[in-house]
């Protein structure tokens, strides 16, 4: 079920010809604009593989945990959210108020590495508690669950935050002003490269977007645990049956999922149109569903893909509907449901899918 | 038997929860006891079972399509938002050909069709899929419509709060009837004193309930009906096995849009009632995916593949947010309202018994209902009607007699 491409898919991704069609695609979209020069192109493109890193960031644990048991994981949004407010925790606890970019950034690292490893274990144990009673019913109980889970997720984080003396507030701006300004400000080298103002954050998210789909691909294709994971996403009565213990692998994948999740959360901390908040829930959920359907349920290749078509449509539309190109600005948040319905009408499977994975 | 039982109850319910919370407060010498309160903290009130009537009906036609025929409709929100913003956007004069003077009972019917017309359109994409794919679809085609109608200016003055009902209030009844009609209305409804010298007076609120009860109650039996047909059974084939439902020789397309578009007619009636009722719509509580969410919730509590179920779980549902609301005849009110100062302030490890009140209970339904709802997924499954049928072995009408009588004597 898991399709991991050994080299295509993440050569694909390495290769230099895969972007550039697209920067080929954007580039004369732009172009035909009057009056738009290099900057906005390059705002587009690089905005735009941000948000992709960003997608597939949010959406790869989601692609993992469908591909090895096929369970759609509702609660996936929540786990975000929970990495989310931790990971503002430990910033806002760390980072003092004189601390340079360099500093916030090592911290900013550790941090992700803390939330992973304490989320990874709650996930893990999730897992044993809740979801492995029920493997043998329909896939949809697990859907249910795991949806449960989240709810309870969500209210308890709710609870929690206005205890403390965050919430009613939308976004927790205490985390959030853990950034370096460096990332927060327009970027100096994007400035120089390209004239274009972009956010640090987003060649920030770059960065850290191709390290971690790096990290995933080698774990999947390097380690016996890969082995694993993709020989069980194939047939795992024939994996149990050569002495494999599969649950053992369901538990440590649902772990990892939850860990990436909260990862994902971490970033959206600094992110500056999201930031730590109860409504990061549903919010990254409902994105990292339409990365993870449009790609090809369990798909890594598809994530990868799916993750920069809709970054770079995403960017593209925002910068049309804002720029007065097209007199509708609440148009750019439908561009990614639109995008799903297309992509599920012309290929429902998805792109790098299997076709019926996980229906009953 | 049963069905007459359970109306029976929900009719009397309003006329006895006057009485019941009014009883005066009694000083027994150790304290005060007060009947009244108690029971105005622990019983639903008549707004919450409004509420009850129209998430009921919502999740009924979702239990109808999703638990019936099998397929997860994710996207049924949107529906429920057809329906109510059609009666809201003609009241107001906004669609073409339709005076804002049309009755409300045809407005709803033409909502409701408008809703079919649409659930084939979806339908006819959707069902291409099955599974998470078909739960997926539907839920982007929902999302879609939800924030085009968030950012559509043309439905209200500020599109994100959604559009108010102006003009007089819709009015439940025979089209063209004068005299039959009542208007809904939770505040400008109609209200009636000593209702056939009976003493019992009907307010506004308690005629929006029965006036909203009724149609409910026939939406029930209309689709009750479908589902003993020889067309549910077909349903019910399909949930259980597609391809040898295909094999037979039904044409399984055919029957799931028919099933999909009868589904999305009574989830447009809901959303009717629903928006007259509120004398406005919004899209966070019509389109959005959670609307839809709430719906699979009250399903799975009350036991999907039941069609009374989804009832009874909407009436845990509203039960809950009424005991843990706020407001007037919450359980927190009443905690703070009730309990000595030494309790309330009694404090272990720096956490005193208010604090608890104040974060744990006041108004924290969400937290309890999604942790009743795993413990539902995962050690009740067929939900509480299904449960009792698997009990007793068949239909609560048809079984509870005989089991009765085993106990006689």
């Amino acid at each position: 079920m898991l399709e991991i491409g050994f080299g295509p898919g993440v050569v694909g991704l390495l290769d230099p010809s895969f972007p550039l069609e697209w920067i080929g695609t954007f580039a004369s979209v732009a172009a035909v604009a009057p009056l738009e020069g290099l900057d906005t192109v390059a705002r587009i493109l690089i905005e735009g593989l941000g948000k992709a890193s960003i997608y597939f960031i949010i959406a790869i644990g989601l692609t993992l945990v469908f591909g090895l048991m096929g369970v759609l994981n509702f609660a996936h949004g929540a786990f975000a959210m929970v990495g989310s407010y931790v990971g503002g925790v430990l910033m806002v606890l760390l980072v003092a108020s004189s601390a340079g970019a360099a500093t916030r950034i090592v911290f900013f690292v550790i941090v992700v590495a803390v939330v992973f490893a304490l989320l990874t274990a709650v996930g893990a144990a999730l897992e044993v508690g809740l979801v492995r009673p029920i493997y043998d019913r329909t896939p949809m109980y697990q859907i249910l669950l795991t949806f449960g889970v989240g709810l309870i997720l969500e209210e308890v984080a709710r609870i929690v935050a206005t205890a403390r003396g965050i919430q009613p507030e939308p976004k927790w701006s205490g985390a959030q002003a853990t950034i370096p300004s460096a990332l927060d400000a327009p970027s100096e080298i994007l400035l120089t490269l390209f004239g274009a103002r972009i956010r640090g954050f987003y060649l920030f998210a770059i960065v850290a977007g191709a390290i971690l789909a790096v990290v995933v691909w080698a774990f999947l294709t390097r380690t016996l645990y890969g082995l694993y994971i993709r020989a069980g996403s194939e047939d795992s009565e024939m994996v149990e049956a050569l002495g494999i213990d599969v649950r053992r692998a369901f538990t440590i994948v649902f772990g990892l999922g939850t860990g990436l999740a909260a990862v994902g959360g971490v970033f959206l901390m600094w992110d500056p149109t999201a930031g730590p908040s109860v409504l990061l829930n549903l919010e990254v959920l409902l994105y990292a569903f339409v990365v993870v359907v449009i790609g090809g349920l369990g798909s890594f290749k598809g994530t990868v893909v799916a993750a920069l078509i809709v970054g770079l449509a995403d960017s593209l539309t925002t910068w049309l509907f804002t720029s007065g190109t097209v007199p509708f600005p609440g148009l750019s948040e439908v561009t990614l449901f639109l995008l799903l319905v297309i992509a599920l009408v012309i290929r429902p499977q998805g792109l790098y899918g299997v076709e019926e994975v996980g229906g009953h | 038997m049963a069905h007459i039982a359970v109306i029976a109850f929900f009719a009397v319910y309003p006329i006895v929860y006057g009485p019941l919370t009014g009883f005066p407060a009694l000083d027994v010498g150790v304290g005060i006891v007060d009947p009244g309160a108690f029971f105005d903290a622990f019983l639903p009130a008549t707004t919450f079972l409004i509420a009850m009537l129209f998430l009921g009906l919502f999740a009924m036609s979702f239990d109808f399509v999703s638990g019936y025929t099998g397929y997860l409709s994710f996207g049924h929100a949107a529906f429920y938002g057809i329906g109510a913003y059609f009666i809201v956007l003609v009241a107001n004069g906004k669609v073409p050909g339709l005076p804002d003077s049309t009755p409300f009972m045809l407005t709803m019917l033409l909502g409701a069709l408008l809703a079919v017309v649409l659930a084939l359109l979806i339908g006819a994409v959707s069902f291409r899929l099955s599974g998470v794919y078909f739960a997926m679809l539907t839920l982007g085609f929902a999302q879609v419509l939800y924030q085009l109608v968030r950012n559509w200016d043309y439905v209200g003055s500020n599109p994100q709060q959604g559009p108010n009902l102006a003009g007089p209030t819709p009015e439940v009844g025979v089209p063209y009837v004068d005299s039959l009609s009542i208007a809904l209305g939770r505040l400008a409804g109609d209200n009636f004193k000593n209702v056939l010298g009976t003493g019992i007076d009907v307010s506004a609120t308690m005629t929006s309930y029965y006036a909203i009860g009724i149609i409910v109650v026939l939406s029930y039996f209309a689709m009750q009906r479908i589902v003993h047909s020889p067309f549910g059974r077909v349903m019910i084939a399909i949930r259980e096995n597609e391809e040898r439902a295909r094999a037979v020789g039904y044409n399984v397309f055919w029957y799931k849009m028919a099933a999909f578009a009868m589904s999305a007619f009574f989830a447009a009636i809901a959303g009717a009632l629903f928006a007259a009722y509120r004398s406005s719509a919004s899209p966070d509580t019509t389109f959005y995916f959670l609307v839809t969410a709430d719906a699979l919730i009250v399903t799975i509590i009350g036991g999907i593949g039941t069609l009374a179920g989804p009832l009874f779980g909407a009436f845990t549902f509203e039960w809950l947010e009424d005991v843990l609301s706020s407001q007037q005849g919450g359980l927190a009110p009443y905690l703070r309202g009730g309990l000595p100062e030494s309790v309330l302030n009694a404090d272990v490890a720096g956490v005193t018994f208010l604090d608890v009140i104040n974060t744990a209970i006041d108004g924290r339904a969400p937290l309890y209902l999604g942790i009743v709802f795993v413990l539902f997924v995962l050690f009740v499954p067929n939900g509480l009607l299904g449960s009792i049928r698997d009990r007793l072995g068949g239909t609560v009408a048809n079984r509870l007699p005989a089991h009765l009588e085993r106990y006689r004597r």
